[in-house]
C-alpha cells in the first residue's frame, strides 16, 4: 500500500473520501481510515493499493517501515 | 601491580642492549647486577629497552621543565634500561621502598598500566557509567531544587510501548502514564504502560532521568504490523494526528508537549528515491514532514534520534551510504540528537550530518551507552536512548515555561547556543553544537527573561 494524500472539506469522513475518490472499501485500508495531516488546508492521507492510488491520480507518497534506533 | 622497572647497569650491559645485532634478555640485564630484585616476579619475556638520559641544555635548566630545552643521551654510559614485571599488590609499598633504597641500580619503579586501543564506543561495547552519572552529569538535581522537572510537561513516547512497572521497579520512582491521552495504531491493543519490556520502556526510563515529574502519553506505533513488516511511517502519521488533538485541547496559556521519537528509516529500499515526488527521505513535502511541522509549529517540541550509522561502527541495517540523517529525524523543526558516552565522546555509530532536510544536523549530543532501564541489555544505548535523555531534558526545561512563552525554535535555539562545544570550534557535524547542558540553558533562559523584563 502507499499513501495517497487528497484535500477534503473540514469534517470530511472516509466515505466521503471513497465517494469523492471513485474508491471501494477493498482498495482502502479502513481501518487506517481517513487522517488528517494539515486541517487548516483540508489536506488529508489514505491507504491505498498502488494501482488505486494511480488510478486517482492525486499525490502519493512512500509509506516505509520505520524501526527503532 | 604490574610495574616498569628502570635500571642502571654497568655501562657494557646496556652497550649490549643498544647494540641492535645483540639480543640481550632481561636475564642479562638482571644477572648484571650485584644485588637481587626482592619480590619482584621480572617478565622474562620483555626485552630489556634503553632509556635515553635527558639533560638540560643550559646549566640553569630543571631536567623535567617544559620550558627548557632537553638534550638526549644514548651513550651506554648515560642510558639507562627498563625491564618490566609485577609485585603483589599486598607487599607493594614495602617492596618498592626496599628495591629503590637497597639495589643501587634501581633507578625508578613505575606503574605499567593497562592500555588499550582508542577508539570510539561502538553497539557491542559494555556500557560506560550509570544512569545516576547521566543525572549527575545534567545536573539534574539542580535543575529540580530550581523547579524544572517536567511538573505539568507532557511528554509523548513514540516507540515499541512502555512497561510503566518496570521502569518505576528499576528507578524507585513514580511514573505518571496517561493512559487517557495515549494512543495506539489500528490493530495493536491499546493497554498504555503495559506493554512487554522492550525498546520503548528504555526510552520512557530515560526521558524520567531529568524530568521525573513529567506525564508519559504510551504511543507505540512500532508495534503496528502489516504483513511482515514492522511500524509503517503511515502509523506515525497518524500518531502526529493524535498528537496535534492532543496539543489543541490543552490551553493556550500551558500547552506543553514534548514528543520523543527513537526510530527512523534505515534503507532506501522500500522508499520511492530522491527526486520523485513521492519521496520522504529527502523531501519536505511528505504528508509526515508536513504534519510534524504543523505540530512544532501548534507547539510542540519534537525531539528526534540522529541515527545509529555513524561512520566509525554503523548498525548493519543502515542503508543510506551517505548522509544517513534522512527525513525527519533531520526535520529543520525538530531537535536531532546525537550520541555521547558519559565522557562526553561522541559514540561511533551516531549518525553524522549534514542532515537531508536541513543541513546543520545533528543540532547537539546527548548521554547514551550507560547501565540504566535494563529493557533491551546491559547499556541504555543507541542514539535511541540519547534522544529520549534530550527529550526529558526539554521536558525539565519547559516546566513552568509553556510553548506561548518559549516557542519550540526559540527553547531549541537556547539548548543548541548552550551545549557544550565539542571537537572544532562552533558547529560541527560529528556534535552537532555540543553535549546538552541543562543548567546552562536554563541560566541562559533566566537572563533573557531578566533582558526583556529591563
Amino acid at each position: 500500500m502507499i499513501l495517497l494524500q487528497v484535500r477534503l472539506p473540514p469534517g470530511a469522513t472516509l466515505s466521503d473520501a471513497l465517494e469523492a475518490l471513485g474508491l471501494t472499501e477493498e482498495e482502502v485500508d479502513t481501518g487506517y481510515g481517513l487522517v488528517s495531516v494539515l486541517p487548516e488546508a483540508g489536506l488529508h492521507v489514505l491507504r491505498v493499493t498502488e494501482e488505486a492510488g494511480r488510478r486517482v491520480g492525486g499525490q502519493v507518497f512512500s509509506d516505509p517501515p520505520i524501526e527503532p534506533g | 601491580m604490574r610495574v616498569l622497572i628502570q635500571l642502571r647497569p654497568a655501562a657494557d650491559v646496556v652497550a649490549s642492549v643498544l647494540d641492535p645485532g645483540v639480543a640481550s634478555t632481561v636475564a642479562d640485564v638482571v644477572a648484571d647486577l650485584p644485588a637481587d630484585l626482592p619480590g619482584v616476579l621480572i617478565d622474562e619475556a620483555y626485552g630489556p629497552v634503553a632509556v635515553p638520559r635527558a639533560r638540560p641544555s643550559a646549566a640553569h635548566g630543571g631536567p623535567l621543565s617544559l620550558s627548557s630545552r632537553v638534550e638526549f643521551s644514548l651513550s651506554p654510559e648515560h642510558a639507562s634500561v627498563l625491564v618490566r614485571g609485577e609485585i603483589p599488590d599486598s607487599e607493594l609499598p614495602i617492596r618498592l621502598a626496599r628495591l629503590q633504597s637497597a639495589v643501587r641500580e634501581v633507578a625508578g619503579v613505575y606503574a605499567d598500566p593497562r592500555i588499550r586501543a582508542a577508539g570510539p564506543t561502538c553497539g557491542g561495547d559494555g556500557p560506560a557509567g550509570d544512569w545516576q552519572e547521566v543525572r549527575r552529569l545534567l545536573r539534574a538535581s539542580d535543575l529540580w531544587e530550581q523547579g524544572h522537572d517536567g511538573e505539568g510537561v507532557t511528554v509523548a513516547v513514540c516507540d515499541t510501548g512502555i512497561n510503566a512497572a518496570h521502569v518505576r521497579s528499576v528507578l524507585g520512582e513514580e511514573v505518571r502514564i496517561d493512559a487517557e491521552r495515549s494512543w495506539a495504531p489500528p490493530g495493536v491493543r491499546r493497554t498504555p504502560g503495559r506493554y512487554p519490556v522492550e525498546h520503548g520502556t528504555m526510552c520512557a526510563f530515560d526521558a524520567l532521568l531529568p524530568a521525573p515529574r513529567a506525564t508519559l502519553l504510551d504511543i507505540p506505533i512500532l508495534l503496528s504490523r502489516q504483513g511482515d513488516m514492522s511500524g509503517l511511517l503511515s502509523d506515525a502519521v497518524a500518531a502526529y494526528s493524535h498528537l496535534r488533538h492532543v496539543l489543541n485541547a490543552m490551553p493556550e496559556e500551558s500547552r506543553s508537549l514534548v514528543v520523543s521519537n527513537s526510530w527512523g528509516l534505515f534503507s532506501p529500499e522500500h522508499d520511492l528515491p530522491p527526486g520523485h515526488p513521492g519521496n520522504y527521505s529527502d523531501n519536505p513535502a511528505h504528508p509526515f514532514n508536513l504534519i510534524v511541522g504543523s505540530l512544532a509549529d501548534a507547539g510542540a517540541d519534537i525531539v528526534f534520534a540522529a541515527g545509529n550509522c555513524g561512520r566509525d561502527c554503523p548498525d548493519g541495517r543502515c542503508g543510506f551510504r551517505e548522509r544517513p540523517i534522512v527525513g525527519a529525524n533531520g526535520h529543520p523543526d525538530v531537535l536531532s540528537v546525537g550520541g555521547v558516552n558519559v565522557r562526553g565522546e561522541r559514540v561511533g555509530y551516531s549518525s553524522q550530518g549534514p542532515g537531508r532536510l536541513a543541513e546543520r544536523k545533528p543540532d547537539l549530543c546527548a548521554y547514551t551507552h550507560f547501565a540504566g532501564s535494563g529493557a533491551v541489555g546491559e547499556a541504555d544505548s543507541g542514539t535511541s536512548a540519547a534522544c529520549p535523555v534530550a527529550a526529558g531534558v526539554v521536558a525539565a526545561v519547559r516546566t513552568a515555561r509553556p510553548a506561548a512563552r518559549l516557542s519550540p525554535e526559540q527553547l531549541r535555539t537556547q539548548l543548541n547556543r548552550t551545549a557544550d562545544d565539542r571537537s572544532t570550534v562552533g558547529y560541527d557535524y560529528d556534535y552537532g553544537w555540543g553535549v546538552i547542558d541543562p543548567p546552562a540553558a536554563v541560566a541562559a533562559l533566566g537572563r533573557a527573561r531578566g533582558t526583556r523584563a529591563a
